[in-house]
């Protein structure tokens, strides 16, 4: 092969090398499913299963927070869609809400995946339009999980037990 | 050097440690830049390559050279820059008193050897026990201080030692995996060290200069001649 030849090969396979290290350092996959996820989505093809995601919705209906989770996640492996991943992290915070206390791993993890999901939408903004739910767009969701896992004298307020979970 | 070598084999292997050596596997992976610290220390071990003659600049990126070469070249440069920040970035430890420990340790290392202008072998021999050493102080010792005890004997000691020297010793847990990376992206960036091209034989430090003077195998050529 000419020498030309074998340095436009190896230009062009580094730096399509570093790019895609960049890419990984500024995504953290956690799998290899995120990243072929990923890809997908970063060329617009990506797809979640629609029957596992009415699951989810179903499961999650039913306040079965486990098992909505496990199917949002069968429907959502690469967790790139925004309204799967805004499912996921409000079934944290109805599983971790309590009238006395919040449980702070549920709202932590809830805060975690609402953060991706706000990540995810087109201009950080999602909303979902699902009359079961009382917060419908992610700032509202995050509000919610941030003021959970805060201390504050408000956590001694016995009127809290009045509070009503959304 | 090979054009295969130069535009495939170092940028692949430099950009594979570059990659690698942020990879750190707990509950999740994550994927960590190079702080700060290990740039600059970085830019010092290069500075040390090129000085020793382990690395000749002027074979990778010089005006003799076609444009595509050159670009090829300014990629091996970048890719070993990067690779020597992670070098040092999965060599040191993540937290406390022993990260300090490593960056002042590493950066006096390398100033000593930068002022005792060694050769190219004997650089990267040095190398190899800075890395080496680092690698066995992280993943074997620290890890076994770190890692949480089975019996209750060595729970207390463990939680003795912790005690006395304030949490600051002990390290994240990591999946044992993490380790055998380490080792592999170490063991590929000192191969990746060894194949840069190396200045000519005249450029060489004096120490060089006088050990090849004393070559034996040569004078007793001489002598035969």
């Amino acid at each position: 092969m000419r020498d030309g030849t074998v340095r436009g090969i190896g230009l062009a396979l580094a730096v399509g090398y570093a790019t895609f290290i960049a890419w990984l350092y500024v995504q953290q996959p956690q799998s290899a499913a995120e990243v072929t996820g990923g890809f997908s989505a970063s060329v617009g093809s990506y797809r979640i299963d629609p029957q596992a995601f009415d699951d989810g919705v179903q499961f999650f209906g039913r306040d079965q927070f486990a098992a909505a989770r496990t199917a949002f996640e069968r429907a959502d492996p690469a967790r790139q869609d925004a309204r799967t991943q805004f499912y996921i992290a409000y079934s944290y915070y109805r599983q971790g809400w309590g009238r006395f206390y919040q449980d702070d791993e549920l709202f932590a993890r809830g805060l975690e995946a609402v953060n991706r999901a706000m990540a995810r939408a087109p201009g950080g903004r999602i909303r979902v339009d699902d009359p079961g739910l009382q917060m419908r767009s992610g700032e509202e969701l995050k509000a919610e999980l941030e003021a959970g896992l805060r201390r504050d004298p408000s956590d001694f307020n016995p009127a809290r037990i009045l509070s009503r979970r959304k | 050097m090979t054009a295969t070598r130069e535009a495939i084999a170092l940028p692949l292997v430099f950009l594979t440690v570059a990659l690698f050596g942020g990879l750190r596997i707990t509950e999740g992976v994550a994927l960590l830049p190079p702080p700060l610290f290990a740039l600059v220390l970085a830019v010092l071990l290069l500075g040390l390559l090129v000085r020793c003659g382990a690395l000749a600049p002027e074979r990778l990126v010089h005006t003799s050279r076609s444009m595509l070469a050159n670009l090829n070249g300014l990629v091996v440069m970048l890719a070993a820059f990067l690779a020597s920040a992670q070098a040092f970035n999965v060599a040191t430890p993540e937290s406390g008193a022993p990260r300090v420990l490593f960056n002042l340790v590493f950066l006096i290392l390398l100033a000593n050897t930068i002022a005792a202008s060694s050769d190219r072998v004997r650089v990267l021999r040095s190398l190899l026990v800075i890395f080496g050493s680092a690698f066995i102080v992280k993943f074997i010792v620290l890890s076994a201080l770190s890692h949480p005890a089975e019996g209750v004997v060595t729970r207390a000691l463990q939680v003795l030692f912790e005690g006395v020297t304030l949490g600051s010793i002990t390290q994240d847990v990591f999946h044992p995996a993490t380790g055998y990376i380490a080792f592999g992206t170490l063991t590929l960036y000192l191969f990746g060290l060894v194949l840069l091209p190396a200045a000519d034989t005249g450029r060489l430090r004096p120490a060089a200069t006088y050990t090849t003077m004393l070559d034996p195998t040569r004078d007793a050529k001489k002598l035969e001649g």
